[in-house]
Order: C-alpha cells, then structure tokens, then sequence
C-alpha cells in the first residue's frame, strides 16, 4: 500500500496535480454560490488564527508605545516648559469661563432632551486584522458572541459609523466598513429626512470620500457640508447614527435625483478601536 | 516531513503578518502581497509541485480568513505556483532578479484578475483609478518586499534542502 503511494506521488505529474486541485477549488467556489455557507470553515481557520493575531497586534502595539516614547522625551522637555507658560495664561482664563459654565448647563440639558435617539449599549473592542488584500475594507475585531455581538450590529468610532458586523465567531467578528467597495446603506439628510444611498467607492478611496446617490431633494437644501445619518428605513443600521458630511453635490442627468460625494465622519486611516452597538435594529423595533 | 511543517508555518506566519502589521498601520492603505512572494519563492526554487501546493495554501487561507468566493484566491495563487514553476530551471543560486519579476508580474496579474471578477463585472470601470490607486502600489511594495523575503526564504529553504540531501525533487509531494 505505501509502495503504491510513493508510486502515485511519482508518477503524479505537476499539470494532473494542477487539474485534480483545480477542479477541488471550483467545486469551493461552486460550493459557496450554491449553498452560501462558507461559515463553518471560517469558524474553524479563524479559531486558530485569530489568537496568534491577537498575540502580534499586542506585541506591535507595545513596540510602537516603546518607540513613541523614547522619541518623545526631547519632545516633551521642550514642550513642559511651554505648557508651564500656558498653565498661567489659562488660571487666568479659567476664572473667566467658569461664569458661563451654569449657562453651559442649562443648555446640556435642553440638548439631552433633543437627542433623537437614546443611548445604546455598546461594547469596545479592537481591530486586530485586516483583509490581506487592498480591494475590500473589511476587518475582524477581537470580540464575538462570547461579549454577546452578533451579525448585523452597527459599529461606530471616533464619532461616526464605521460600518456593520457581516460574521461573527466566539471571540472574533468581521466588520464590513461602510466604504468598502460593495457597501450600500440607506440613509438621510439629518435636517430634512431627505433619503439617499450611500455607497463605498474603491476609485475615491484615496481622496476618503464615498458616495450617495438617489438623493430626492427638491428645495436644493443640500450643499457643502450638510450631515448624513443613517436613515430610519434602513433594516440594519440604526436611526441617526452620523455618517459625514456632504463634500460635492451635483443633480443626476434625470434632474430628478441629486448625487454627489460625502466625507466620512469616521476616521478611516488609523482605527484601532471601535464601538459596536449592541443593539439590533430588528429586535428594537419588535420590543 | 519538518520541511513541509516549516514551509507551512512561514505560510501561516506571512498570512498573519499580512493581515496584522502590514496591514494595521494604516486601514485604507496598500499593504504588500506576502502570499504572493512565498508562493513564487518556493515555486522558483522548488519547481512546480511545490509551486502549485504552496500556491493553494496560501490562497486557501486568504479564502478561509477573509474571502468572499471560496477557492477562488486558492486557484489563482496555485496557478502563479504552477507558472513560477516554471522557471525553476533557471534557478541556481541566491539572485533576486528573477523572482522579483516574477512577484511583480503575477502581482500586476492577479489583481487585474480581482478587478475583473470582481469590480469590472459590477461596473465600476474606472480602471485607470484602480491601476493608480492600487494595482501599482501594491506592485511596487510587494516588489520591495521580495527583495528582504527572497533571501530569507532562500536561506531557510537552501538549509533544509541541505539538511535532507535529497536534491530539489519535489520533496512535499515524495516524501
């Protein structure tokens, strides 16, 4: 039996091992297109992976606090002495402020009452891998069903929506961001409830814009600068979480629709850390 | 047999490092196709076979982690396996000449073939923005990378090779 293998293995030229692993990945694409279920192997591949990313993005983020640090303390002599100048100008200063503060509070509470939507519960978590390639922005964050995430939830950072959970496994979750290339999202002007598509565009990624289009607004409100939230329509997203803001604007050729380009809130070159929300549009409407 | 295991391992460890450090210091950024430089390292060094199963384990994890089609980087990767394979022949000692063409090339290819697939077919034909954007970024950061992975796989690969006096027959296959 073994003699025969080491035949095979002899006589198995390059090109049938091509073929025979050929057909075997066209029977995984096949397999995926048909059943749509490439959940399980994921589960298993990323059970092993995600702990050794894990392990590598703390090992980096050490090295990299180390290396800030030692560049900082010219730095930072430097700066004390300045600081120490300001300390003075500010007492100063503060003195001043504090009469306005009660005017401040005042105000607070009126924009508590304001606020559209309440607070969600949500849970940090980090980014600990991001897609190998350059074409998708996706990436998994070091939290899963174990903190209670599930698909569909909404994740934020650094003051905006940054995108949705597509996969979740017990300690690792993956995130399609709302610039990725096939992201679609439904939203709205805040001001007027005007709804529009937002949509991530990989050719724009450079300039970190993303587009709307099928943007309804007759009295040409919209212009540089007008906020985008999540809309109330959306079956995933979350009423009024911020998007970004309008960049360029321009009607279609129809003269029906406008379209044009939003800068998003969100910082989408240095996320670290996000926020996911947890909370499910779905079950909060049935609640 | 620990040939193979460590083979598998640097497959592993670029497929981590790819995903983590590369990629992580800056989201929207282009990082450098490590599988790519492992797959047309091995498959020069090493000839077809091997070229084709590092090729497919490398794609495989890329599909297995983050991939929307199964198989689909696997048989891409597994086919710039085979065709790095090829110039196999030519290999006799540490240059890098040859699989930096090599990683640019099927680089520049096999994004290509990821823009058709995957972009082109959706309608977003703004080739030109792509080419610029990342296709040729990527090309040149992976072809810097090559230069630094090509030696350490060249020497790992000449000690086990050394190790097991077994010439460069396709050992991962035989054994």
């Amino acid at each position: 039996m073994k003699k025969n293998l080491n035949f095979l293995r002899q006589k198995l030229k390059s090109q049938h091992l091509l073929i025979i692993l050929a057909i075997i990945c066209i029977g995984l694409m096949a397999m995926t297109f048909s059943s749509g279920t490439n959940g399980s192997v994921r589960q298993v591949t990323n059970q092993f992976i995600v702990p050794f990313q894990n392990g590598v993005n703390k090992v980096g983020n050490l090295l990299g606090s180390w290396a800030s640090g030692f560049r900082n303390v010219q730095a930072l002599a430097a700066e004390n002495e300045e600081l120490k100048a300001r300390v003075g100008d500010l007492t100063e200063e503060n003195a001043r402020l504090s009469q306005s503060v009660s005017e401040l509070d005042r105000l607070e509470k009126l924009y508590a009452l304001d606020k559209e939507y309440p607070e969600y519960t949500k849970v940090a978590a980090q980014v600990i891998s991001k897609d190998p390639g350059n074409w998708y922005n996706r990436f998994v964050i070091n939290k899963g069903t174990k903190d209670n995430l599930a698909v569909d939830m909404n994740v934020i950072a650094n003051g905006g929506l940054i995108g949705i959970i597509t996969e979740v496994g017990e300690n690792w979750a993956l995130v399609e961001s709302i610039i990725d290339d096939e992201s679609n999202i439904s939203a709205m002007v805040a001001s007027t409830s005007d709804t529009c598509i937002v949509s991530g565009n990989l050719s724009r990624m450079s300039s970190g814009k993303i587009d709307f289009s099928e943007l309804r607004d007759d009295g040409n409100v919209v212009t540089e600068g007008t906020k985008i939230v999540t809309s109330s329509i959306s079956t995933k997203f979350l009423t009024g979480l911020l998007i970004g803001y309008v960049s360029e604007v321009g009607d279609d050729s129809n003269h029906l629709t406008r379209s044009g380009t939003i800068i998003p809130a969100a910082d989408f070159k240095n996320i670290r850390e996000v926020l996911v929300i947890r909370e499910l549009k779905q079950t909060r409407e049935n609640s | 047999m620990i040939r193979k295991i460590i083979i598998f391992i640097l497959i592993v460890a670029c497929c981590i490092l790819q995903t983590t450090v590369f990629a992580l210091q800056s989201v929207t950024s282009v990082s450098p196709n490590l599988m790519i430089i492992i797959t047309i390292s091995i498959a020069f060094m090493q000839g077809k076979k091997e070229g084709i199963l590092t090729g497919l384990i490398s794609g495989l994890l890329i599909d297995f982690t983050y991939g929307t089609v199964f198989g689909f980087y696997g048989l891409l990767y597994m086919l710039v396996g085979y065709a790095s394979g090829f110039f196999c022949q030519v290999y006799f000692d540490n240059d890098v000449k040859m699989p930096l063409i090599l990683a640019t090339v099927s680089d520049v290819l096999c994004n290509f073939i990821v823009y058709v697939v995957f972009f082109l077919l959706r309608g977003r034909l703004a080739f030109a923005r792509f080419l610029t954007g990342i296709i040729i970024p990527e090309a040149v950061y992976t072809a810097l990378m090559t230069l630094i992975l090509y030696r350490l796989f060249y020497v790992i690969n000449h000690a086990l090779v050394n190790n097991q006096k077994k010439g460069r027959q396709s050992l991962w296959i035989k054994d």
